[in-house]
């Protein structure tokens, strides 16, 4: 199999048994539509400090109800030894971690899709404005969170208190991310686009996604193997 | 020899700090605006080196672990971590009250602040995530991955900041400005203070790395005694 | 010295070597259990019947 098949392989496997069951999926979505439904108790949904505030919301939704998806990656492999033959099997570890952060990745950009609808209908905005570049920026995002989520899943697989050392490994590294998806959708969900005073965050983003992805890429085989 | 050794660099750095603290009250002049409150500042700035170095230190050593597998460089990753986060905790508590003065404010979410911040809890998730393992193999590789992501998070982070203008007061030193924003006395005094707290980090640990040592050794006597007894 | 705002420089200089203080006392702590526990060990290792 080639390389491409491998990595497809294991995130089609994911993605099969967590959409057959959409166990955390559902769980995941309904979090986060209660989260989007609690903050509006949080803020005035007429006034303007709402406008300031949705990329912070959004990403908050998303951050907190995507680690709920992400804490699964790697712990359904953990009955019948599932982890072990993945491991034991001839794709190398760098496969095994690109499919699934392909398959988180994948489920978190479902619950997006999702909640920016509901959110617009919620809240009474139109968000589509800037569709084609809120798209990207979202997906960036969203690929920094499945990255660290996957690598520190597979850290974290063997812990007891693994679905508390999950989020509070994540959400400290993942805030340079998390802030330029906040900076960059409230700018995008107003209408705007992005200009050469918010273009940093965008470069941070990219550069979060390139540098940490080439970390956890080489990084993984020893977590997973030793 | 080595114990020897340790006790020395322990007196030389608190007869230096005393030097420094004896300089630092009496005899450097004072700055215009701040009053005394801004000799704060040596307590602040050479502490967040000390901690950068720690980290990178630790980062490495993990690094070295990975490769070779030899145990003295898990020690060393476990106690240079936890003496930057005490070092570290330094230069926050110490901001916070400098800024209290000076802004009026104990907090701000600017960049350099939150990313201060952010290193204290990513290497406060390292030592969570060790205690939280409990297999030593396992519990050395998986912290020595955790700490090189770490470290390049906490670069990663700080350099993000550099390219956003912050509330906090920029870079002073001659090395980084390239030219004369600080009193020299000031910045021969940094210099000063940054040895001495470089010097009490190498003991502190070494200290550390004297305790990981024995707590293995009592985890080893341990497991022979209840075998036998 | 200018004694301008000297309240705060204590303060500062106070937090800071509270810290390390704390932060040795800590260490020596744990010394002195890991100590009383590895003697604890070795006498139940010498008392116990040698095989």
């Amino acid at each position: 199999m080639t390389y491409f098949n491998q990595v497809f392989a294991i995130a089609g496997k994911d993605l099969r048994s967590e959409l057959r069951t959409k166990e955390a999926l559902n769980a995941s979505l309904s979090f986060a539509v209660v989260i989007l439904l609690l903050f509006s108790f949080v803020v005035d949904p007429d006034s303007e400090m709402l406008e300031q505030m949705s990329g912070g919301l959004l990403w908050m939704v998303f951050a907190f109800s995507g680690v709920l998806i992400l804490n699964r990656g790697f712990a359904r492999e953990l009955p019948n030894d599932c982890l072990d033959a993945l491991i034991a099997s001839p794709i190398p570890g760098s496969a095994l971690f690109f499919g699934k952060a392909i398959a988180n990745f994948a489920l978190i950009a479902i619950i997006e899709a999702i909640c920016f609808p509901v959110f617009g209908i919620l809240y009474n905005l139109t968000w589509t404005a800037q569709l084609p570049v809120l798209v990207a920026v979202s997906a960036l995002a969203t690929w920094a969170m499945a990255t660290l989520g996957t690598m520190f899943g597979a850290l974290t697989v063997n812990m007891q208190l693994r679905e508390l050392m999950l989020p509070m490994l994540i959400y400290p590294m993942l805030i340079p991310a998390l802030m330029s998806a906040m900076q960059l959708t409230t700018l995008l969900v107003a209408g705007q686009a992005i200009d050469s005073e918010h273009i940093v965050w965008l470069r941070v983003l990219i550069a979060f996604d390139i540098i940490f992805t080439s970390l956890a890429a080489v990084l993984v085989e020893t977590v997973l193997v030793g | 020899m080595r114990d020897k050794l340790i006790y020395g660099a322990g007196i030389f750095a608190a007869l230096y700090f005393v030097r420094n603290l004896y300089v630092i009250l009496l005899q450097l002049p004072d700055e215009a605006m701040q009053g005394a409150v801004y000799r704060i500042f040596f307590f602040h700035l050479p502490p967040y080196f000390t901690a950068v170095a720690c980290f990178l230190g630790a980062a490495i050593a993990s690094g070295l672990y990975l490769k070779t597998k030899n145990w003295k460089y898990d020690v060393f990753a476990v106690s240079a971590t936890e003496v930057g986060l005490a070092l570290a905790a330094i230069n926050l508590v110490t901001g916070m009250i400098w800024g209290r003065q000076q802004w009026g404010i104990w907090w701000t979410w600017d960049a350099r602040l939150t990313s201060a911040l952010i290193t204290w809890l990513i290497y406060l998730g390292y030592l969570m995530l060790r205690e939280g393992i409990k297999d030593p193999s396992e519990r050395a590789k998986n912290s020595a991955v955790l700490s090189i992501f770490a470290f390049f998070a906490v670069y990663f982070t700080y350099k993000a900041n550099e390219w956003y203008r912050t509330q906090h007061p920029g870079p002073v030193l001659t090395i980084r400005t390239g030219k004369n924003t600080i009193d020299p006395a000031m910045q021969a005094m940094l210099f000063h203070n940054l040895g001495a707290f470089l010097l009490l980090a190498v003991v502190l640990v070494a200290v550390r790395m004297n305790l990981e040592n024995s707590q293995r050794a009592v985890e080893s006597l341990r497991r022979r005694a209840h075998a036998i007894a | 010295m200018d004694q301008r705002n000297f309240e705060y420089m204590f303060y500062g200089l106070a937090a800071a070597w509270t810290i390390l203080c704390l932060y040795a006392l800590l260490l020596t702590s744990r010394g002195r259990k890991i100590q009383s526990e590895i003697d604890h060990l070795k006498r139940m290792l010498d008392s116990s019947p040698k095989k």
